[in-house]
């Protein structure tokens, strides 16, 4: 046979070959040494003319070259493709759900306090808590609201049965709002004065979709020798757009309060209408946010800061009501319910 | 309060229509209700407790003629000529709570008849058309703010009227048909014989005009607001009189009212005075004056107001505005004790006398006037400025710090925050109440009730935390939600105070489903987990013993404490106490979960920890960095058989006590009852992990170490090797 018949037959025999073992009998075919084609028809080199022998041992070898490429490469072909399906075979569905872990909501109230927390904690606030019993005089008296002060219609009161011990005075009902907390602060602090004091607040109000007989606020203080009412509007302002975003407009008004004066209320333009005037805002395009103004030199004078060499203000805000106009969580009673469905709606 | 816009136009000629009105006195701090438009256009006003001068067209009216510019044009109280005198004699017998009393006797025409444009009005503000005087007298209130009432001549005995005290056992059956009990410090109008009428709040059935009176004395007066407030209060009744005068009246109304109410009552032909008014007065007030000092302004509202200004926006407000001769020296507010500062070097600055009109009851010091002033353009002029900070702020409150990384773990723990109301049912409060034993204040036991609840659902506040979580797990499952793990942190109360508190309940599954394998059942160990990895973000040690808790299941409960380091056991008071208990974990007891509404036959799992004992939310204070072991470690199993009911914290206790310093690390990870243990034995296999820092232990000395704890169990416990 000559050496091309014998390159043809390998071609033929590789592509006949499917798997690892067809290949390697294929190449002991052709390259035994003992009993392989090519070994064969190297013998027979021996009867063919001199000047004729280096021409055909050259093509021998250049065969046994082409063989052992081709072996290689069709074998590395083998190997991938069963490599290929033990994968196909191995595979899982990628679409199937995984495996939860456990994991806890935030209470949405929560996310919004500590929003509001760290607002005013890069405004260089400091945060303090408070009682939620407390006394007459720190809830009202001497917040400028004596007895028989008709603002104190403002906050129906819840009483404690039997006065409880607290170090001062024996606590009496349950703190109408946080604004105590002025006066505890003061109490036991020169100024400069620069807190919020977030916490529970009680009154006497049936549960309905926009009154809780308790709910939450935070309170804002600031006073030092040179704190004005264009101050806390910018404050107020800042706050605002913070938490609403830039887009929403925002209104400062004068309003009353007994233990401030100026006092005033921050409005923001109404989400539901844009501020054209809708039901949500009763036509006049603002919905309230909080209640604030310059603390009351009778505030002062009860905490014995000098009401001549000091000035300040302060706020309130409800969390409830920055939920409502942050989420458009229209029933209050949601936030009381702890219904799984609703707490879960809120960010990890 | 309800303004007819086409009333107030007729004291105002004010531009422009409804809305730029209600906008116009908005931003004066009057707040806008509603607008009714139609043929008789109507604003409602919320007006805030301070401005009582507000409660009626007048005052509405003068505020819109300060906002537009306008002048404000009184209405005809020409007092009509009198006829013969009556004999009526008036006597204030205590002037604290009347300062001032008017009275005027009417003869009492039948031909009168109320106006359509009064009965329009009346009718615009909410109020029926009675008779004409009536109606006259209501029309002059709704117009000038002050109340009257008019007493039947002819049933009034002595012909008196003695403002005075109820005396002890006085009873009035008021105008509504009610017979109400007086009380001694509730001031009356009373005839020579008996109260006809509760001072500022309502008159007396007895002595009502009606189509039979011929005579009338009306009255007009100023009571002192706290005496009314507390009265109406008292007797829980509210009325347009009382509501006006517990905010404070214009003691000067009192006559110019019966002035006016002369007018309109000869005008539409209803009575005609007899006599002159009868004005008592033993004191009059002298108008209040105060200073009011440029600077003042400026500091306050951080932005200068021109000094022609300040008589431009008070003086439409009736105030009288004196510029003061003495420049430059300044005042404290009189209404401080407190003396003025030194003067400045700055020049000196305009001051002025302001003279408040007597029915701005509000306006008691400077930063009263400041206030008017500020107001006059709605704050739009006030720059938005930001306040200094002068120092470094102190220490914040360690409990808000300590609370956010309770809620970071036991969110992290799984379970999401509820928050559940401080006032819960006695009922729902009585299971826990007698468990203060666990919290950190000495047991006295009791509840703390609420004095005046709105309903028997808001009755007690809680004295536990679980109380509300147990009635969100049971909502949770009415809504067909299987799986709940809730916590809150929040306050609890006891007759000794109120103490925060950590709480959780579980219910449910402790594994989520997946389709890999079935949910497996929550049990004791999910929520003993959740309290161990509390213990740990908060570096305590802490042990669990079987405790009977009230509120709790027998034998799936226990109580947690930890043991105090002698450092804290030295602030103890009772030197012996060494361990502190702080809280419970286990199962909330059938019968209180299901009296709550969780569904009977499944358990609701439970803790509750003294937050106030967990220590500070700083973040690794008291941490020294280990560095890294630099030699390894040799691990041995042990399973042994020790009878069913040793706890695992005893042969823990052994194997420790055994053990040489080199045991690192001891954990349970099986146990074992059923086929090859006998009956009432149980096998418990704990992986031993030793190590030393200073070099590689050999196989031999931890096998002796291995045989020490062996024999060391077997004598403490009888436990045998498996």
């Amino acid at each position: 046979m000559d050496i091309g018949s014998l390159r043809q037959q390998f071609d033929a025999d590789v592509s006949g070959a499917a798997s690892d073992a067809d290949l390697r009998g294929v190449r002991d075919k052709y390259l035994s040494r003992k009993n392989g084609l090519i070994a064969a028809f190297m013998k027979t080199l021996g009867s063919v003319a001199a000047d004729e022998r280096p021409r055909l041992g050259q093509a021998a070898n250049d065969l046994k070259q082409h063989v052992e490429q081709a072996i290689e490469a069709r074998l590395a072909d083998v190997a991938r493709a069963a490599a290929a399906g033990d994968r196909t075979a191995r595979a899982i569905d990628v679409t199937l759900p995984g495996r939860p872990p456990l994991v806890g909501h935030r209470h949405p109230l929560t996310l919004l306090r500590e929003r509001v927390e760290s607002i005013f904690l890069r405004f260089g606030f400091l945060v303090v808590e408070g009682p939620e019993l407390e006394d007459d005089y720190h809830n009202f008296e001497a917040l400028n609201m004596p007895a028989e002060h008709p603002a104190r219609d403002m906050q129906d009161t819840l009483y404690l049965r039997t006065p409880i011990p607290a170090p001062g005075r024996a606590a009496t009902l349950l703190r109408t709002h946080t604004s105590g907390m002025q006066i505890r602060y003061m109490e036991t602090h020169q100024p400069p004065v620069r807190l919020i004091a977030p916490g529970r607040v009680y009154r006497r109000d049936g549960l309905d979709l926009t009154h809780s007989p308790m709910f939450s606020q935070v309170e804002g203080l600031v006073v030092g020798e040179d704190v004005t009412l264009a101050d806390l509007k910018g404050t107020l302002v800042a706050f605002a757009r913070e938490l609403f975003g830039a887009e929403r407009g925002t209104r400062f008004r004068p309003s009353f309060f007994p233990y401030t004066e100026p006092s005033g209320e921050l409005d923001i333009t109404c989400a539901a209408c844009g501020g054209r005037g809708c039901g949500m805002c009763k036509g006049t395009g603002w919905i309230e946010v909080l209640g604030s103004g310059m603390v009351h030199p009778a505030v002062f004078e009860a905490v014995g800061y000098d009401p001549e060499r000091y000035t300040g203000f302060a706020f309130g805000v409800g969390i409830e009501r920055l939920a409502l106009l942050k989420w458009g969580v229209e029933d209050i009673r949601l936030f009381y319910e702890n219904d799984l469905r609703f707490l879960e709606q809120f960010p990890l | 309060v309800r303004l007819p816009y086409h009333w107030l136009c007729e004291l105002v000629k004010v531009p422009g229509d409804p809305e730029s009105i209600a906008a116009a006195l908005a931003a004066r701090g009057f707040e806008v209700a509603s607008i009714q438009h139609g043929h008789q256009p109507v604003i409602d006003f919320e007006i805030t407790a301070n401005r009582p001068d507000c409660l009626s067209v007048t005052g509405l009216a003068r505020e819109a003629s300060a906002a537009f510019g306008l002048p404000l044009q009184r209405p005809d109280a020409t007092m009509p000529p009198a006829g013969q005198p009556q004999p009526i004699d008036v006597t204030i017998e205590d002037a604290e709570l009347c300062p001032r009393y008017c009275a005027q006797v009417f003869d009492v025409r039948t031909t009168g008849h109320t106006p359509e444009w009064m009965r329009e009005r009346l009718e615009a503000c909410g109020m029926r058309s009675i008779s004409p005087i009536v109606d006259v007298t209501n029309y002059v209130m709704l117009e000038t703010g002050q109340p009257t009432h008019a007493f039947d001549y002819a049933k009034l005995a002595g012909k008196a009227l003695r403002i005075r005290r109820a005396k002890a056992g006085e009873k009035v059956t008021t105008l509504d048909g009610v017979e109400r009990a007086l009380e001694p410090d509730m001031l009356v109008i009373a005839d020579g014989d008996r109260p006809q009428a509760v001072a500022g709040v309502m008159g007396g059935a007895h002595s009502e005009i009606g189509s039979g009176t011929k005579l009338m004395v009306l009255e007009s007066a100023c009571f002192k607001p706290a005496s009314v407030r507390r009265t109406s209060k008292r007797l829980a009744l509210k009325t347009e009189a009382s509501t006006r005068f517990e905010r404070g009246a214009d003691v000067n109304a009192a006559p110019a009212a019966i002035e006016r109410i002369a007018a309109l009552l000869q005008q539409i032909g209803a009575a005609q005075p007899l006599g002159p008014m009868i004005d008592r007065y033993p004191s009059p007030f002298a108008p209040r004056t105060l200073w009011l000092r440029a600077q003042r302004i400026e500091r306050v509202l951080g932005v200068a107001v021109p000094d022609a200004d300040v008589p431009a926006r008070l003086e439409p407000l009736g105030f009288t505005v004196a510029r003061s001769d003495e420049r430059g020296t300044r005042r404290a507010d009189p209404g401080s004790a407190i003396d003025a500062p030194p003067a400045s070097h700055l020049a000196p600055r305009a001051e002025w006398r302001v003279t408040v009109p007597s029915f701005r009851v509000d306006v008691l010091r400077e930063i009263d006037l400041i206030e008017e002033i500020a107001r006059h353009d709605g704050y739009t002029s006030l720059p938005a400025t930001f306040p200094t900070l002068a120092a470094a702020q102190p220490q914040p409150d360690p409990r808000t710090l300590r609370d956010r990384r309770l809620r970071h773990v036991l969110t992290a723990c799984g379970l999401s925050e509820a928050m559940t109301f401080a006032f819960i049912e006695a009922e729902a409060a009585a299971p826990f109440t007698s468990a203060t034993k666990y919290a950190q204040e000495p047991s006295n036991g009791g509840v703390v009730a609420v004095e005046n609840p709105l309903s028997e659902k808001f009755a007690v506040l809680r004295p536990s935390l679980l109380a509300g979580l147990v009635d969100a797990a049971a909502h949770n499952r009415r809504r067909q939600h299987h799986d709940v793990r809730l916590f809150e942190v929040g306050t609890r109360f006891s007759p000794s105070g109120e103490t925060r508190a950590v709480a959780g309940v579980w219910a449910g599954a402790g594994t989520p489903a997946h389709w890999s394998a079935g949910a497996r059942p929550a049990d004791f160990y999910d929520v003993k987990g959740v309290v161990e990895t509390l213990a740990s973000a908060f570096g305590l040690a802490l042990e669990f013993e079987p405790a009977e808790i009230p509120y709790l299941e027998p034998g799936n409960s226990a109580s947690v404490s930890f043991r105090l380091t002698p450092e804290a056991t030295q602030q103890v008071v009772v030197a012996s106490a060494v361990r502190r208990t702080i809280g419970v974990v286990g199962q909330i007891a059938p019968a209180t979960a299901e009296a709550r509404g969780f569904p009977a036959g499944e358990p609701l799992w439970a803790f509750e920890l003294d937050a106030d004992a967990l220590g500070s939310g700083h973040d690794g204070d008291d941490l020294r960095a280990e560095s890294l072991p630099r030699f390894p470690s040799i691990v041995r199993d042990l399973s042994i058989l020790v009878e069913s009911g040793l706890p695992a914290a005893a042969v823990r206790g052994t194997i420790r006590s055994a053990a040489p310093s080199t045991l690192v690390h001891a954990i349970e990870f099986d146990r074992y009852k059923g086929k090859g243990v006998p009956e009432d034995r149980v096998s418990l296999s704990l992986r031993l992990t030793f190590r030393s820092a200073e070099r590689t232990l050999t196989d031999a000395e931890v096998d002796a170490a291995m045989d020490r704890i062996v024999s060391a169990l077997a004598d403490a416990h009888g436990a045998v090797r498996r």
